[in-house]
């Protein structure tokens, strides 16, 4: 009985070396072409410039070999991430039968006449592959429908795609007439048949061919499927079907580095003739490879706050530009290619590298040119950034106040300056707009006020505090950038500070990440998260009054921190009832003042911080809450733009705390707070 | 071609002045500073002028203590070829003449073809320099300069005058030239130009060697002006202040008749 | 103390600031002769000596020449102060007078106070007297400083000077500005925008509020120099000069340029974040605000009038 439940293998086509000599011979050929292409395009990645990406090997494998198999990335964007999750799974498990096949026919079969698929094994083996071949066939048909029917905006189709479906149609199809012919003609009347649904569907419909003319189509299709399978491979790299490694590995040499954490120039080089990337040589190989392994999807397009206002930035086109550039062998200068429109449009909101399912990385690609453009060239997106970048160098901050001012703000709040004393609980790193800028002090006051009320000692560096080079650093001036971060990384080891706390995601993401690679090493914290343990250390009383709101993820705070949960609770605890926007979390929008252009006039397209206003808007909320001084001040801007003025008012969320405070009289009394985790 | 630019550091306009100790200038603390702005546009136009004729030696010269070496950086970062530093703690209280003195004991021997300055500096704004350079070294002299062109040996310039007329003007080298802002677009300096200015001869020169000339005034006082008085302040609220300018405008004004 | 005042004539005009050298001769008092290099058909309202020398042979611009001519009716006439206005004529020719003369030069004179002329040091915020050591000495004096309350009057002796001094640059023409569009001379309602509009999309609230008071608006320098307003509507010396009868600056801090181009304004509000700013010293209002916020909500309230 048991011997019931299997089939020959090479029925019909027969096991000799007439099928096994042409088979291997075509899957060698196959694959060495796929080697020989592969071979070509590593020639090209290696015209870059060196990286090291090959640290951990072990967490680096698991994380690929998770990936690709689980198809995590791709299906975070559910439609149609799904259908190539599923397609890939059939078509995988496909794979997978058929190596079992080969692996018993023509290995443990042949020479030790060992044979597995049988019985149970194999009624299960036969209903997996048919189902995983169904289900394969029907997501391909989705997505044939979605690229050729629906047409979604922004989705390029080439010819390469037309092959693709084509090539892999044929094999899923051709597969199943295999099936179908050879059911026809051994399982029809079998009760095996049944553990092969789709085949026995088939087999019934082509019943009325004679024996003879379903062995010759199946011998036929059998080649003719070999030859497509082999075709497949080869084609590999010469096809988008390269991204089934392209991709994959692209997870393997990943950026492990801290999020968003751009590399630091060694300015000091004096062999170094050139700074950031002027040719397409200037690039490292993984710049180049991040182009192989783009599959077009557009989802960083789909989400880039620069395109999505009509501004000539596109990260998959700069990735596939970049891709063309290497592939034609060409020396003349990217800037040209990409566009210094483009180029200067980049907020380094992230949202294209954090949604790209390839590992791409956008946004570094991007800023190596504006350090060509500004540390080569002198040049910038407009004169009002030149003149901001003279006045940071001669007053230490981009808005054109005299230095000396700087910690004016604290002085009717009597905040101590390090100055005068540095016995502090933490060092408050104001940033230069809660420094200046008349909306942004209220952040500060209130910042303090409620670190007050919490019972810890404040001290800031008033004047001796300079920006800290982050919208310098996005724009690509990273001399400027460096030249403010040693001279701010001086002052605090001088005063021996052991714990920042900042109220600008900008000036806490260079803090805690970029100031590390030139030496500083201390404890640096966002006021959402600094706060949030505050509350939770019972030091602040809030009496939440009902407010309704919507809350806004700043992306330095967000998608460069995963910070989402701590300003909501604070939110909550002030009595905020959030009704979130459709793009929320790492989805949020960006506020348009990222990549240094903060320092810039939008010029180009519409406005996104108006776009960004509007989706507030759009929730019903009455207040627009967000936790950076950026943010703040183009949602100011937008609501004025979008008319929104008594409907819609932005704070910062120490605002909303500060405004729902109830004093508490014994914080002192209850000792000291300790600040690392 | 050899090409002079005198320069000035003076304080960022924005800072908070006081007055020093003697009553007689402004304070030097609490100040951050910067190349005078009508000098930018001096260095920039030395540095086309350079660029276009190809073999042509740029100095750029600077009066004051050692802080003004940083500025003067700046002027070699942009590209000019050497510096000359006059090395002087005092040079705050001298006149227009002396500093003209200075600079002329410094440039008489060095055949200069262009000397450029800016039309006055942010500070002091007394506009005298470099015509008197000129006069003194016998140059003929263009001021207030917003458009340059160097042909043929001649130069062919644009003064700005009231209006927003220009004159057109020309003359042939040697020259001295002053400059209004707007003349160009001032570079800003390259990271490979930061790194060549590093090495570039920077030499300081007591000014003591070149003073030449007397002084023939001095400031008796410094001091703020005082507060013209018979404006209205008015501050709060903004629309209480719409409402309360309003009724001004109604009552002082006819506009709203 | 006898002054000697030097005039300004441009493209067959006399200039209005021959008028301020007038008014400060009066100040001074004592005896006044003064110079020209213009034409016997355009003579001054002045009632002394006028030693005139022909624009049509000179040149209206050659200062070697002009300096030459001067020189000559300053040996004759020995005066104690040189006068010239503080004008692109006038910094052009004082220092090289100053240098022949070997007499001091005190540049944009605003005011005489103890016998010591006064002048301004870093863009108004400060102010210093100065000592003159040298018997003469030259001023240059900044435009509006020293103007009359009425009309001068009066016609000049006239004497004709010659020189045979070479010429050291060669004038050719002026070169209009940019024409066109409004002009503000004409407006009685200005609200001009200054750099603390921020950026040039706030230009549109000062057109604005303008609009609503049925009036012009104008900017001062650096507004224009940034391209964020066109040149036609730039008040000051080298812009327009205006004298509305309600003149608002928004966001100006008072350079004394654009002082110079609107000084003359019958009522003038400033709306400014910062109360020590210049233009309070001209301002019968100011209004501490932000003008960004200001400036939105007062034209509302306007417009519901």
């Amino acid at each position: 009985m048991e011997m019931e439940f299997t089939r020959e293998i090479y029925w019909n086509v027969g096991h000799g070396f007439l099928t096994l000599g042409p088979m291997y011979l075509l899957a060698l050929t196959a694959i060495a072409i796929l080697a020989y292409g592969f071979l070509l395009r590593i020639n090209v990645y290696k015209q870059g410039q060196s990286l090291a990406r090959t640290d951990n090997p072990g967490q680096r494998t698991v994380n690929t070999i998770k990936t690709a198999l689980l198809q995590t990335s791709v299906t975070r964007v559910t439609i149609p991430g799904i259908f190539h999750g599923l397609f890939f799974w059939g078509f995988f498990l496909l794979f997978i039968g058929t190596t079992i096949i080969v692996i018993q026919a023509d290995f443990t079969d042949l020479f030790f006449g060992v044979k597995f698929l049988r019985g149970t094994f194999y009624k299960l083996f036969s209903i997996t592959l048919d189902l995983a071949g169904l289900v394969a066939v029907i997501m391909l048909g989705a997505l044939f429908v979605r690229r050729y029917i629906l047409r979604p905006e922004g989705l390029e189709t080439k010819r390469d795609d037309a092959l693709m479906h084509g090539l892999l149609f044929a094999i899923l199809l051709t597969g199943f007439i295999i099936e179908g012919a050879r059911m026809a003609v051994t399982e029809i009347d079998s009760p095996l048949a049944v553990w092969s649904p789709v085949g026995f569907v088939l087999a019934k419909s082509m019943s009325s061919l004679d024996e003879g003319g379903l062995r010759s189509l199946h011998r036929f299709t059998w080649w003719f499927h070999l030859l497509m399978a082999m075709g497949f491979i080869a084609s590999l790299p010469f096809t988008k079907f390269r991204h089934i490694l392209t991709t994959s590995l692209n997870k393997f040499f990943a950026d492990h580095g801290p999020t968003g954490k751009l590399a630091t120039l060694d300015l000091e080089d004096e062999e170094a003739e050139s700074f950031g990337v002027v040719t397409l040589q200037d690039y490292t190989w993984k710049d180049i490879f991040d182009a192989d392994a783009c599959t077009l999807c557009k989802r960083c397009q789909d989400r880039c706050p620069a395109f999505t206002t009509e501004k000539p930035l596109s990260p998959m086109k700069i990735i596939n530009q970049l891709g063309d550039m290497a592939f034609q062998g060409k020396m003349d200068a990217v800037v040209d290619t990409f566009t210094r429109d483009a180029i200067w449009a980049c907020t380094t909101c992230r949202a294209c590298q954090d949604i790209c399912p390839a590992s791409i990385e956008h946004v570094g690609k991007i800023i190596d040119v504006r350090r060509s453009l500004v540390l080569m060239e002198g040049e910038f997106p407009g004169e009002e950034v030149m003149s901001a970048m003279e006045d940071t160098e001669v007053n230490g901050n981009p808005l054109g106040f005299g230095y000396a001012s700087r910690g004016e703000w604290a002085e009717e709040l009597n905040v101590t300056v390090m100055a005068d004393n540095s016995d502090v609980d933490i060092l408050y790193f104001a940033g230069c707009f809660a420094s200046f800028d008349a909306r942004n002090t209220k952040v500060a006051k209130s910042f303090v006020t409620l670190c007050r009320e919490a019972g810890i000692k404040v001290g800031i560096l008033g004047r001796e505090e300079k920006c800290c080079g982050e919208p310098m650093r996005k724009m690509g001036n990273e001399y400027l950038y460096q030249t403010l971060a040693m001279e701010n990384i001086e002052t605090l080891e001088r005063y021996n500070v052991n714990t920042v706390v900042t109220t600008c995601p900008h000036c806490f993401n260079t803090l805690a990440k970029d100031y590390r690679d030139l030496g500083l090493d201390i404890e640096v914290i966002s006021h959402a998260v600094y706060l949030d343990r505050l509350m939770k250390d019972d030091r602040l009383s809030i009496d939440g009054a009902d407010v309704s709101c919507t809350y806004h993820d700043s992306c330095y705070l967000g998608r460069h921190n995963d910070i989402y949960d701590a300003p909501r609770q604070l939110i909550g605890a002030a009595g905020g009832t959030i009704t979130e926007m459709e793009k929320n979390r790492d989805q949020a929008f960006c506020c348009s003042a990222g990549g240094g252009r903060i320092l810039a006039e939008e010029k180009i397209g519409s406005r996104i911080n108006v776009k960004r206003v509007r989706m507030a808007a759009a929730t019903g909320a009455h207040h627009l809450l967000s936790n950076c001084p950026f943010c703040l001040t183009m949602f100011e801007d937008g609501v004025k733009g979008a008319e929104l003025e008594d409907q819609l008012i932005p704070k910062d969320i120490a605002e909303i705390l500060v405004e729902n405070l109830k004093k508490k009289t014994d914080s002192a009394a209850r000792g000291p707070f300790i600040h690392s985790k | 071609m050899k090409i002079l630019v005198c320069i000035k550091q003076v304080p960022d306009m924005e800072s908070k002045f006081k007055v020093n100790g003697e009553g007689n200038w402004y304070d030097s603390s609490d100040l951050a500073w910067r190349m005078n702005e009508y000098d930018e546009y001096g260095v920039e136009q030395a540095v086309q002028l350079k660029e276009q004729i190809g073999d042509a030696d740029l100095t750029v010269l600077c009066i004051g203590p050692d802080r003004v070496k940083e500025t003067m950086k700046k002027a070699l970062a942009m590209g000019c070829d050497r510096g000359a530093h006059i090395a002087d703690d005092a040079s705050y209280g001298r006149d227009p003449m002396e500093i003209a003195g200075i600079i002329v004991e410094f440039a008489k021997d060095k055949g200069f073809d262009l000397i450029f300055t800016g039309m006055q500096s942010q500070d002091r704004a007394s506009g005298q320099v470099g015509v008197l350079v000129a006069e003194m070294l016998a140059l003929p002299c263009v001021t207030t300069i917003i458009d340059f062109a160097f042909v043929d040996g001649e130069i062919q310039v644009k003064r700005e005058l009231e209006g927003g007329i220009k004159a057109k003007v020309k003359t042939t080298i040697p020259a001295l030239i002053t400059c209004q802002l707007g003349l160009n677009t001032p570079r800003y300096p390259t990271l490979p130009n930061i790194m060549k200015a590093k090495k570039k001869e920077l030499l300081s020169i007591p000014a003591a060697d070149l003073l030449s000339v007397d002084t023939r005034q001095e400031t008796a006082a410094m001091y703020f002006p005082e507060k013209k008085g018979g404006g209205r302040v008015l501050e709060g609220e903004n629309t209480d202040l719409a409402d309360q300018l309003i009724q001004i405008l109604k009552e002082k004004t006819s506009v709203l008749a | 103390m006898k002054t000697l005042l030097v005039g300004e004539y441009r493209d067959a005009k006399l200039l209005g600031c021959n008028y301020d050298l007038i008014a400060f001769a009066e100040k001074i008092g004592g005896e006044s002769a003064m110079f020209l290099v213009g034409s016997e058909s355009e003579l001054p309202p002045f009632d002394g000596p006028l030693y005139l020398a022909d624009a049509s042979e000179y040149g209206e611009y050659n200062p070697a020449v002009h300096r030459d001519l001067l020189v000559q009716v300053v040996e004759k006439e020995q005066p104690d102060v040189v006068v010239f206005s503080h004008s692109s004529y006038g910094w052009d020719l004082a220092p090289r007078l100053a240098y022949t003369m070997q007499a001091a030069q005190v540049s944009e004179v605003v005011d005489v106070v103890d016998s010591m002329p006064v002048v301004p040091v870093c863009n108004s915020k400060l102010r210093r007297n100065v000592k003159v050591h040298t018997a003469k000495a030259i001023y240059t004096l900044q435009a509006g400083a020293f103007t009359s309350s009425r009309e001068p009057s009066g016609s000049p002796t006239v004497e004709k000077i010659t020189t045979d001094s070479s010429a050291t640059v060669i004038f050719e023409g002026y070169e209009e500005a940019e024409k066109g569009g409004v002009d503000l001379t004409k407006s009685e309602i200005i609200v001009s925008a200054g750099r603390g509009i921020g950026k040039p999309e706030n230009v549109e609230m000062i057109a604005a509020l303008a609009q609503v008071l049925k009036g012009e608006y104008g900017a001062s320098r650096p507004v224009v120099d940034a391209e964020w307003v066109e040149h036609n509507r730039q008040v000051g010396t080298t812009g327009q000069v205006v004298s509305p009868k309600l003149y608002i600056a928004c966001g100006i801090s008072g350079a004394i340029q654009h002082l110079a181009g609107m000084k003359k304004a019958e009522f003038i509000i400033a709306i400014n974040t910062d109360k020590d700013a210049p233009i309070a010293e001209v301002a019968d209002i100011l209004v501490v605000a932000d003008l960004k916020q200001f400036v939105p909500a007062l034209t509302e309230k306007l417009q519901a009038l």
